[in-house]
């Protein structure tokens, strides 16, 4: 039995009295994808800003490897191998594709290359194509972000998110105003990304959070309501009362 | 394999080199005729063309609006007048100048930093206000008269020298300072450290998601644009032979703005052909009438609303395409 690789402890925030995420504790397995979901205004992209530090905490613990990391800024969570991406896609709008992936990829560098010409970042410029071919945006390498199709701009938040290496992404909502077609290929990527990272994910569709997490928390009010595997929870009447309300 | 960013760094050398190119047809004119006052505010433009060029860096590629650049050019410019006044030498009042730059930009930094967009563009005025009152009431620095009296430099480099009296020779010795300056700044904006000043400024709220800090690069661009605007504020003296308050005010940090407005935002290059396109043009139309100013808040109104872009954005991107064309084949 490993450690796990994320653990929350009693986390805790109000927003001018609402407690809007009330003592939520779980831990993430390593290399699995674990689902966070729940009803409009459960406190899901809440609990994410928390734990990527976007957001401080007013109580509770967030532990990466065991390590305390509670109110540490997102540049540090990020040199502790915690990446985030953003259910509004959040990039840099008027840059390239590549420079947008460069920019997140140059992390990897050490800092002396930070003062010697851009083409010289080997490490960089090699983690962009291989995330362009990935993320099937080669050809849109040299387009501004701002002329991509939606569902192209989602893709790259997630490949952006993925460029510096984490051990553990947050993925909100990635498939948010997706097609279906688009929301199959990246349920498809997900999965794929959970061999070398760990993934916390939050996602709406309910046939998607079935069949790609290993485990699903479910949030109500700022509560943790239910954990367990996919078909545990779709049986929990707790779960079913919180989302159908009582009959 | 070269990116947009890089090619239109590279489109600004280009530019650069057109300029440099004319500046040396303009200098040998200049002497065949006998000419003075030309090569001295052919002089002054690319002084002034210095500080518009700091104010690029921050407001073209950081994306602060500085309205109290003046602050660090009268700065070296003051400095600079009071060394050479002890001891005639270049070196030792550019050395001064940048010194002084690099410890009040750090601190000036520090404070304006704290906030974001107009109330950084505020602050930075209100410093520079504050520097220019006091200035303006310091006997010790010549109070409202300024500093008069610096003498003629020879510029020693050892093997050669040049005189800051000889028209054509401090010309020419100004013009390769500015383009050092030029390319100190396009180099550091085209490494990893510039592009995440180019992020700051696309999206500041992104880049900490990424790992980076946000508060040490905002604070390196505003001290490498001070110590910018200081080194040319420090050729002032040497050129007029007297430093006054008015190098403080906020005309002066504002004619930056309206320089790099009108030249071009975040193309570098912008700063130096607008510095040279105002100064002309307020000696020109300053020649006909003492109204001038009105004639260039007019440009400038024109410049805004019919070249949003400015106008290195219109000659720009056609050597851009040029250089991509160039590329593929």
């Amino acid at each position: 039995m490993t450690a796990p690789v994320l653990e929350v402890r009693g986390l805790s925030v109000s927003f001018g009295g609402l407690r809007a995420i009330d003592n939520v504790s779980f831990a993430v397995a390593r290399n699995r994808v674990t689902t966070v979901i729940g009803p409009n205004g459960a406190g899901k992209s809440t609990l994410f800003n928390l734990i990527s530090g976007a957001v401080p905490a007013a109580g509770g613990k967030v532990l990466i490897d065991g390590t305390d990391h509670t109110g540490h800024t997102p540049n540090h969570l990020q040199a502790a191998g915690l990446a985030r991406s953003f259910q509004i896609t959040n990039l840099f709008f008027e840059l390239t594709v590549a420079e947008n992936l460069r920019l997140a990829a140059q992390i990897l560098e050490p800092m002396r290359m930070a003062l010697r010409p851009v083409t010289a970042s080997r490490v960089a410029l090699a983690r962009v194509d291989e995330l362009l071919e990935r993320f099937d945006l080669t050809e849109k390498r040299a387009m501004p972000v701002s002329k991509l199709s939606h569902g192209e701009q989602r893709r790259l938040e997630v490949a952006v998110a993925l460029a510096g290496k984490p051990k553990i992404l947050l993925l909100d909502e990635p498939t948010q105003g997706m097609s279906h077609g688009d929301t199959a290929d990246t349920a498809h990527l997900i999965k794929s990304l959970a061999s070398d990272v760990t993934v916390l994910l939050i996602e709406h569709d309910i046939g998607l959070v079935m069949s790609l997490s290993d485990t699903v928390i479910v949030m109500h009010q700022g509560r943790k309501l239910a954990e367990g595997t996919p078909e545990a929870v779709r049986g929990n009447p707790d779960v079913q009362s919180a989302y159908f309300g009582h009959a | 394999m070269v990116d947009a960013l890089t090619r239109s760094m590279r489109a600004s050398h280009i530019l650069v080199a057109i300029l440099v190119v004319a500046s040396l047809i303009f200098a040998v004119i200049g002497v065949a005729n006998g000419d003075t006052f030309y090569l001295r505010l052919g002089t002054e433009a690319l002084i002034f063309a210095g500080l518009a060029l700091s104010v690029d860096i921050l407001l073209g590629y950081t994306g602060l609006l500085s309205l109290g650049q003046a602050l660090y050019f009268g700065l070296g410019a003051y400095v600079s007048a009071l060394v050479l006044m002890v001891t005639p030498s270049f070196w030792a009042a550019t050395g001064a100048a940048l010194g002084v730059a690099m410890v009040v930009g750090a601190v000036g930094g520090f404070i304006a930093n704290r906030v974001r967009g107009v109330y950084f563009a505020l602050i930075t005025f209100g410093m520079a206000q504050v520097a220019a009152k006091v200035v303006y009431n310091t006997r010790a620095l010549g109070a409202s008269d300024g500093l008069i009296g610096v003498p003629i430099i020879q510029i020693n480099f050892g093997f050669a020298a040049i005189s800051s009296a000889s028209p054509a020779g401090f010309f020419l010795f100004t013009l390769a300072f500015i383009v050092i300056l030029y390319a100190f700044a396009a180099y550091l904006l085209d490494t990893p450290f510039g592009r995440l000043l180019i992020a700051l400024k696309a999206n500041e709220r992104r880049v900490p998601f990424l790992g980076y800090d946000t508060v040490t690069p905002r604070l390196l661009a505003y001290m490498i644009a001070a110590v910018i605007a200081a080194l040319s504020g420090a050729l002032y003296p040497m050129l007029r032979g007297f430093v006054s308050p008015e190098l403080l005010f906020f005309s002066t940090s504002g004619n930056a703005v309206i320089t790099v407005v009108t030249g071009g935002v975040g193309t570098l290059v912008g700063a130096l052909y607008g510095g040279i396109l105002l100064t002309l043009l307020k000696s020109v139309v300053g020649s006909y009438t003492e109204h001038h100013l009105v004639v260039i808040g007019v440009l400038f109104m024109g410049a805004v609303i019919f070249l949003p872009r400015g106008l290195m954005g219109i000659v720009r991107p056609a050597i851009e395409r040029m250089l991509a064309r160039r590329m593929k084949s």
